[in-house]
């Protein structure tokens, strides 16, 4: 509808958020251009969940506002933005736990922007996606059977099915084995070329932030110090005295 | 097709035993006595109960306490509107009530889960109660009469009807994508609702669905007992029993009311004829018994084969 070459497909502007004293994020602004993979690297506290939590709508900003795709999103409510094709991972992981694996990607593929209504094109989506992060074995099991790593690569099977454009990677690699890492980054590259994704990745295994990422934005503090490829990060003195407290 | 595997909630034995039960309970007047009539009723009249209870409370996993408020307003507008209304427009009404009085308590009462959404329910049905027995003393009716009320054998079709729809309902919406989205909210509201699931508009509306055909049981039971009693009406004691089947039934689909809802009844009907002092002391153990060996009810027992997690935990 809009030329979206021209425009970033997500423009975050003076976003803040604040629980009660507590600044969690202020005057946070960056975009993200379509196709984009773009990690959000800070310590704990920094306020990387904050902002995923904001542009998916599970949090109302304080300040600023957030445009997606060329209309501003900001207040609306979760399952609102994920039907416009936003879709985010939870860190501590959210199964559906009394559901099997591939009735928690069917409510995805029925509810998300993907809007499959009938339970069979739903389900089929669904399979196809499981197919492509290497989990139809596990259809039918009970989430609540599935281990840590099982789980993180749920959560991000769920987030690919809704049909999203625009997808929220909130650590899916923290407490995965060096494999598991391996194994995840694989198929991270291999699904956002085939389904054409743009990506934000949060990440404290900065070798894989590294790896997937070709701009990253450093928080702290609730704000932004830094952005660049990965290796001016690498090199920024305050990304360095923040991280390793050197006088650089 | 078949690499799909759905987890088939009514295979074709369970749905031929039901319908032969339905034919059954159909027939059932045309050979049994007044007292199996009246009892195959007040089986019908809990199955009706239970199965909505179920909509709600099994589906999305708020547990309401309170699901005696709309019986009691259904019966309530009933008696009301005696001899002044048809009788036909008194229960439909009587089902508008309680789902317009759910769709006006539902949204801030939605908002809590877990054990405050329990008393919160209890509290509302029991602030209703109160409100209506002073209500009814302030205009000076202690109790009421109802002259005229039809035959047994329309209140127990009516009854029928009611709870085939009940299960009907509960058929329909448990296949459904609603269905699937209030299943979703169940195991995680914040993650069905960021996986799109519009979470407030469906408890909202399932709620309202679980409300209306309650209201219309407390309609056409009045009409049973000709003579109204407030606290009868909205005696806790209904929402109790409608759960306790529920629960002893297990599952989430339609087979757990039918199956809790016929063992407590003859339960309680074998210990009620031959024991009624140890009655109460008996259902207890019973309850207590199967909360403790089988918290999946008896579908439970019977799917264990299927070892389906922690759904019911």
């Amino acid at each position: 509808m809009n030329d979206a070459d021209s425009a970033p497909l997500l423009e975050v502007r003076d976003l803040g958020k604040r629980f009660g004293g507590l600044t969690a994020l202020s005057g946070v602004s960056f975009s993200v251009a379509a196709g984009e993979t773009v990690g959000i690297m800070g310590a704990n506290g920094a306020g990387k969940t904050t902002l995923f939590s904001l542009i998916a709508g599970n949090a109302r900003p304080s300040a600023g506002t957030i445009a997606f795709a060329g209309g501003r999103i900001d207040g609306l409510s979760p399952d609102r933005i994920c039907r416009l094709g936003i879709a985010r991972t939870f860190q501590i992981v959210k199964p559906f736990p009394g559901l099997t694996v591939l009735e928690n990607l069917r409510t995805a593929a029925m509810f998300g922007r993907a809007g499959l209504r009938d339970r069979r094109e739903a389900d089929a989506a669904a399979m196809a996606v499981l197919e492509e992060v290497g989990m139809a074995a596990l259809a039918s099991a009970p989430a609540a059977t599935l281990t840590l790593a099982g789980q993180k690569r749920l959560e991000v099977a769920r987030a690919i099915a809704t049909g999203a454009r625009l997808v929220l990677l909130d650590e899916v690699m923290a407490g995965l084995t060096a494999t598991e890492v391996a194994q995840m980054l694989d198929t991270l590259r291999r699904v956002r070329d085939a389904r054409r994704l743009t990506l934000i990745v949060i990440e404290h295994v900065m070798q894989a932030l590294m790896k997937l990422c070709a701009r990253i934005v450093v928080l702290h503090h609730g704000e932004r110090i830094a952005e660049g490829t990965p290796e001016a990060i690498g090199n920024d003195p305050r990304v360095l005295s923040v991280y390793f407290g050197t006088a650089a | 097709m078949s690499a799909v595997p759905v987890p088939a909630p009514a295979t074709r034995a369970w749905a031929v035993a039901g319908l032969l039960g339905a034919a059954a309970l159909a027939a059932l007047p045309f050979f049994a006595n007044p007292y199996l009539v009246a009892t195959g009723l007040t089986l019908l009249m809990w199955l009706a109960l239970t199965q909505s209870w179920c909509l709600l409370s099994k589906l999305t996993g708020y547990v309401s306490l309170g699901h005696v408020v709309f019986y009691g307003l259904g019966a309530y507008l009933v008696v009301v509107t005696w001899q002044s209304w048809p009788l036909p427009l008194a229960i439909a009404a009587a089902g508008a009530l309680a789902a317009l009085f759910a769709a006006l308590i539902g949204l801030p009462v939605l908002r809590v889960r877990g054990p405050y959404f329990v008393i919160l329910t209890f509290g509302i049905a029991e602030l209703v109660k109160y409100s209506i027995l002073a209500a009814e003393a302030a205009s000076g009716t202690a109790s009421r009469i109802l002259f005229g009320a039809p035959d047994l054998i329309v209140i127990y079709f009516a009854m029928f009807a009611l709870a085939a729809a009940a299960t009907l309902l509960l058929v329909v919406v448990g296949r459904s994508r609603f269905g699937h989205g209030l299943r979703s909210l169940r195991e995680n509201e914040e993650a069905a609702e960021t996986l799109g699931v519009p979470v407030v508009r469906y408890k909202l509306l399932a709620f309202v669905l679980s409300a209306a055909i309650p209201g219309m049981v407390g309609a056409v039971m009045a009409l049973r007992s000709t003579y109204f009693v407030v606290g009868q009406v909205f005696d806790p004691m209904i929402s109790v029993t409608a759960i306790a089947m529920a629960l002893l039934g297990g599952g989430d689909d339609t087979r757990g009311p039918i199956l809790g809802t016929l063992f407590l009844f003859i339960v309680s009907e074998v210990l009620w004829i031959r024991a009624p002092l140890a009655y109460m002391l008996i259902l207890g153990a019973v309850l207590a018994g199967f909360v403790l060996v089988a918290p999946g009810g008896i579908l439970g027992l019977l799917d264990s084969r299927r070892a389906r997690g922690a759904s019911g935990a």
